[in-house]
């Protein structure tokens, strides 16, 4: 019985490993430091110290599931393979021109991103495809042939193939792979319609062209992986996590290693959502606080939004992403005050080194950590549970000298305030969220993971105007849990710039073909069983003019029934988002979009082991703890796994555990459910 | 300063607000129709307090901020607060007498009412790609007078109590050589706005009595900083010139500043300036007021928010009659292309006063709008464009290549996006190899673009500035080349066109070259 299963997410600083036995339910944690050289190293060492912990053998490992920083590490960092771009005569440039618009109006000083293919290794060849998919100028693939050469020679490792109008016409594009292939066997090939069959030139061929740079990185990184899990001895080959929130096998992300930009974020948001529709809580937003950052997403019936396109590194990169909104404000972000006399918080973070000043770690400047501790939020001698020691006193001194002095006010303001704008900027992330959406933050739950979303969820779900906030029980560890929720997912597009009117039909049904091959092809791929997929169909619409799309689902088979339905939808859909609908105005299709999505067993819920007799056993101290309107009050500490299931406690409360603290404020009740979720539902306050 | 508020609860507002800028731009990108919105983006949202000055802008175009602050003005101006209503929306778009910049930016303002009064306003503003005149797209240098760039429209009330007021939009759709899309590009104006009053209301019912004196205290604190920054720079007077390009070809006319820097003010006087153009390339007074604010941020504090609080720190002179002031009815609508040189004139002065940080000179872009029936679907269509130039060098790096410089910011059409939409086919879209000025550090390369025309009938006009004077280099660089219009490119009937055309034909199957200026470098260079 291989009933072992495993989910490891790799952090900046830990890597989080969780165990899971699905025959008794039994979990572990484990947590072990990053290795940046080579992450691989480090999560190798993690599976086999968690296996010993758990005592099971690597043969007992029926699931494997993986969330990598790699491809994001490597763009951030410029770390990716020299690459070269074979493109259309005359447009080898738009990968530098962009969008025309300076990365920053006032900051003049900002620079554009420097493209993974440099000028010198942008090649031109004659070909030329209309707008209508019409083959303009044939390609020449001599030319193909010597720009191959030409590439090779100047030390480029892939090569990203980006021609105009390839999403309406793959051919020349896929000649072109072939003949680099025939030239260059060995070369890395991306073509820009293999990875994003949608208009709009320069974000198709930056999505192309980063993706060709990560493959070769990706491709030695997984190999090293793998290596590492099969001289372990575990059977299966391993899953990694994109973006989208489904873990699909090592061969698919060498593919197209840009769908994991968003692989730790996409776990957490898997996790949230499983355990949303276990404790059936239907609307959820995430509040995913670290360190330098947080992550937001709204979840509606256990589903997750999608968004197609994401600045990653200064490209926007369009691949199916969760509709995750990060912010740069953590715990570790810098109180400072500005020339005019105004606090600010970040986005400078003190990261992990030197760390908040509370650390002891060297770090002297205030942080929103200091501000929690000068304000008794956070356990005043150690944390994680007693493995590092704080120094509240470090804390005060930072405010006192950064923030107090300069400003002439006391301490207990300024840690306030600082805390106050942090979090009117988180409240920012998640009214703009809803707001693109559509949505009203205050008929949602709010959800906090990561090592600070708890100690600042209520406090933000207040402003925001939300009820309650939903505290699942391994707030530190969700990304890692979330990775065995994952189901395998691919997605396909398919730009089809076509009026609405049974005219398009063929059209439309050739490109729905065409999605419904490459889909099958990935499922042979992943060696996943075709009669098990769930296939969702969606198509982009808008009125014919407009520019931005709204997307509803369809019938496959599609009819003129069908069309004159989604005509309908559509007006309703426009009127509903914008208040107004044009029944005069043509409607035109823009993209169609298949989901593919096999399902996999859930894993089984983590229980609280035991929970503790009594409310007053769970009592570690009473200490003075700052809240907004109270100030400093004698406030009850909890230690959480002490806490008996079906608890109810009304605020103020901290509650405190190895992986976070949860503070709870006046005016608000907590109810700890069966397997030891916290729910905290605030009053309204003036 | 408001002594009664702290430096905490005045950030917290201020975040706020421009929370409430960002839904407003996010609710108005994503209704509106016309690619120049939806695609380049060329749009903004303000929010101001009840006296009309600026509290929180989300930025999109720096130029439409001069245009937004000139609208609440006017709207104050001609009526009455005790007219104005809940539920009123205001449109205005004439430079002369709605504050605007230039006609195709229509601004749309609300107020925003509390306890019974106005305690706000919030505005948008979308550049709407035809507002009528005689050149499609509203916008071109060869206009002679404010009549031939478009419909005026002075400060009216277009919604009344939440009730649009029909006949007054039938007028502005039926003065629109695209009618449709405007009438999509309004009302998504109105749910930008409606998205900011539900918020603004809000905000005052979160802090009560106590807001408007915050928002005060904000501003306050913004002129302090802004006023620290200032305090940087050494206390003297900066002289710099600059040329626009003239009426006639060869000519160009004179941009003459004297800026002032004392006690943590800076007055910027143009007096000795050319006389106004009698070509669309004068800078109206909002459009002045929107640069000098862009790049005396840029230059001096590029995070200071964008507010009134700095604003109050400058001062500006500018005799009426002249390039940066023009008289009514003078037209103005190529202003932000001359923006871009007025702007290179404040950077040059204020680079004196802060040699390290200097800025050379700038490439602006070339603007070309393509007009015509379309056979594929038998409609007439417009098609606006504007294509970057280069950057000026600074001692620290090189001119960035192909953006859009100073106060104008709006993105290109993707070329995919172009040829579904228009008839017209790319031959070419690349850098300028050899545009940007040979220094130390060199200057930013200008743009490339090749159309060629694929139907009969359709007509460009072309709108620059630095086709006869070039951007200048700074400590020693070289200049950047001048921009080009060049019809059949390489072909024997090749020609070179002026530098403000309207309604040249194109016929079937002949290519135009848009060749942008380039910016100037920084330094000497190190060898030949």
């Amino acid at each position: 019985m291989r009933n072992v299963w495993i989910g490891i997410d790799t952090g900046g600083t830990f890597t989080d490993l969780v165990l899971v036995d699905v025959k008794s339910g039994n979990y572990i944690f484990h947590k072990v430091p990053t290795t940046p050289e080579d992450a691989s190293k480090g999560i190798l060492t993690g599976i086999s110290e968690i296996l010993d912990l758990a005592r099971f053998a690597p043969a007992d490992v029926g699931l494997l599931s993986h969330g990598t920083t790699l491809a994001t590490n490597a763009v951030l960092e410029g770390k990716w393979a020299p690459t070269g771009m074979i493109t259309t005569e005359g447009f080898r440039d738009v990968l530098e021109l962009a969008r025309q618009r300076r990365p920053s109006f006032f900051n003049l000083d900002i620079p554009k991103p420097v493209p993974p293919a440099l000028r010198e290794a942008r090649i031109e060849v004659p070909e030329r495809v209309g707008y209508d998919g019409e083959i303009v100028t044939p390609l020449d693939t001599d030319a193909v042939r010597a720009a191959t050469r030409k590439l090779r020679d100047l030390g480029c490792e892939s090569v990203a193939i980006c021609f105009l109008h390839s999403y309406a016409t793959p051919e020349h594009e896929q000649r072109a792979r072939d003949a680099v292939k025939a030239e260059w066997p060995e070369a890395y090939v991306c073509a820009s319609s293999d990875i994003l069959a949608e208009f709009r030139e320069y974000e198709r061929f930056a999505t192309a062209t980063v993706n060709a740079s990560l493959m070769p990185v990706m491709d030695r990184y997984l190999q090293r992986f793998e290596n590492g899990v099969r001289s372990l001895g575990i059977p299966d080959e391993p899953r990694v996590m994109q973006s989208n929130g489904g873990a699909v096998s090592p061969d698919a992300v060498r593919r197209a290693p840009v769908n994991t930009f968003f692989s730790g974020p996409a776990g957490g948001v898997i996790g949230a959502a499983s355990l949303g529709v276990a404790a059936e809580v239907n609307r959820i937003i995430t509040f995913d606080m670290g360190g330098t950052s947080t992550d937001v997403c709204l979840i509606r019936d256990g589903n997750p939004n999608n968004q197609s396109v994401r600045e990653m590194g200064g490209f926007p990169v369009r691949t199916r992403t969760l509709d995750i909104h990060t912010i740069g404000a953590g715990g570790g972000s810098i109180a400072w005050v500005d020339p005019g006399r105004l606090i600010k918080v970040g986005p400078k973070s003190a990261g992990a080194r030197p760390g908040p000043a509370c650390y002891g770690r060297g770090g002297e400047l205030p942080t929103v950590s200091d501000a929690n501790m000068a304000l008794g939020r956070l356990n005043q001698k150690t944390l994680l549970d007693g493995r590092m020691p704080v120094y509240p006193e470090r804390a005060r001194v930072a405010l006192e000298k950064h923030l107090c002095q300069p400003l002439g006010i006391d301490l207990e303001r300024a840690a306030s305030g600082v805390l106050e704008i942090v979090n009117v900027n988180m409240m920012g992330a998640v009214r703009v969220i809803s707001v693109e959406q559509g949505e009203d933050p205050r008929t949602y739950a709010l959800m906090p993971f990561g090592g600070a979303g708890p100690l600042h969820a209520a406090d933000v779900a207040r402003t925001v105007g939300m009820p309650t906030v939903f505290v699942p029980q391994r707030p530190g560890l969700l990304s890692a849990i979330g990775l065995l929720h994952a189901d395998a997912r691919g997605d396909f597009s398919v730009t089809r710039l076509v009026p609405m009117v049974p005219g398009s039909l063929a059209g439309l049904k050739d490109g729905i073909e065409g999605l419904r091959e490459r889909a099958e092809d990935w499922l042979k791929a992943e060696k996943l069983d075709k009669d098990l997929a769930i296939h969702e169909w969606h198509v982009d619409m808008r009125y014919f003019g407009q520019n931005s799309e709204l997307s509803t689902s369809f019938n496959r088979n599609l009819t003129e029934a069908e069309l004159e339905r989604l005509a309908e939808v559509f007006h309703g859909m426009h009127e509903q988002n914008y208040g107004y609908r044009m029944p005069e105005q043509t409607i035109e299709v823009v993209n169609l979009r298949l989901t593919v999505i096999v399902r996999r067993p859930v894993p089984p819920a983590w229980k609280q082991s035991g929970g503790g007799e009594s409310i007053e056993k769970a009592l570690i101290e009473v200490r003075p703890v700052w809240f907004a309107g109270t100030g400093f009050v004698d406030t009850k500490v909890y230690r959480r796994e002490s806490l008996p299931a079906d608890a109810t406690l009304a605020g103020p409360v901290i509650i405190e555990q190895m992986d976070t603290t949860t503070v709870v404020p006046p005016h608000s009740k907590v109810r700890i459910d069966r397997i030891g979720n916290i729910f905290i539902d605030l009053e309204t306050v003036r | 300063m408001s002594n009664t508020v702290d430096a905490i609860t005045a950030e917290v507002v201020a975040r706020h607000l421009y929370t409430i800028s960002e839904e407003m731009a996010a609710a108005l990108i994503r209704t509106s129709f016309s690619p120049n919105i939806k695609e380049r983006a060329d749009c903004s949202t303000a929010i101001f307090d009840a006296a009309g000055r600026v509290i929180a802008q989300a930025h999109r175009v720096p130029v439409h901020l001069g245009s937004m602050i000139g609208a609440v003005d006017a709207i104050k101006q001609r009526f009455d607060e005790a007219d104005i209503r809940p539920g009123d929306m205001f449109a205005a778009n004439d430079p002369y007498n709605g504050g605007g910049t230039h006609l195709p930016d229509i601004n749309i303002v609300a107020p925003v009412f509390w306890r019974g009064k106005i305690v706000a306003y919030v505005a948008n503003i979308a550049h709407h790609s035809d507002v009528g005149g005689m050149v499609p797209g509203s916008e071109a240098a060869v206009c002679r007078s404010i009549f031939q760039e478009g419909l005026r429209i002075p400060a009216v009330r277009l919604v009344r109590e939440g009730k649009i007021n029909r006949d007054l939009q039938e007028i502005i759709l039926l003065n629109s050589r695209t009618p449709d899309e405007r009438r999509g590009d309004l009302n998504a104006q109105f749910a930008s706005n409606f998205a900011g009053i539900r918020s603004v209301e809000a905000l005052f019912e979160r802090y009560g009595e106590k807001t408007e004196a915050t928002i005060a205290a904000f501003l306050d604190f913004t002129r302090a900083r802004f006023e620290a920054a200032i305090s940087k720079i050494p206390n003297g007077v900066y002289v710099s010139e600059d040329f626009l390009d003239g009426d006639n070809e060869g000519e160009k006319a004179r941009i003459a500043l004297k800026l002032t820097v004392q006690d943590k003010r800076m007055v910027f006087d143009f007096t000795g300036s050319a006389p106004q153009l009698t070509w669309a390339r004068n800078i109206p007074h909002q459009a002045l007021v929107a640069t000098i604010c862009t790049v005396a941020k840029s230059m001096l504090d590029p995070d200071v928010p964008a507010n009134a609080g700095y604003f109050d720190t400058m001062e500006i002179i500018a005799p009426r009659g002249c390039v940066v002031q023009p008289c009514d009815p003078a037209p103005v609508g190529c202003r932000s292309i001359s923006c871009g040189v007025l702007g290179d004139a404040i950077a040059a002065a204020m680079s004196q006063a802060m040699p390290e940080k200097a800025l050379a000179g700038s490439g602006p872009h070339h603007l070309v709008v393509f007009s015509g029936p379309d056979p594929r679907n038998d409609t007439y269509f417009v098609n606006y464009e504007t294509i970057a130039g280069g950057m000026g060098a600074r001692p620290s790096r090189p001119g960035i290549d192909a953006v859009r410089v100073h106060a104008s910011g709006a993105a290109n059409l993707p070329i995919e996006a172009l040829e579904h939409s228009y008839p017209v086919r790319l031959e070419r879209y690349a850098l300028r190899d050899g545009s940007g000025g040979v220094g130390e550090k060199r200057g930013g390369h200008g743009v490339i673009r090749e159309y060629r025309a694929m139907a009969d009938g359709i007509r460009v006009s072309l709108s620059a500035e630095r086709q006869h004077v070039p951007a200048l280099g700074a400590g020693g660089g070289g200049a950047g080349a001048v921009g080009e219009f060049i019809l059949n490119p390489g072909k024997p009937n090749e020609t070179r066109l002026g530098s403000a055309m309207a309604d040249v034909d194109l016929p079937r199957d002949s290519v135009i070259s848009i060749r942008t200026p380039g910016g100037g470098a920084y330094g000497k260079a190190v060898s030949k």
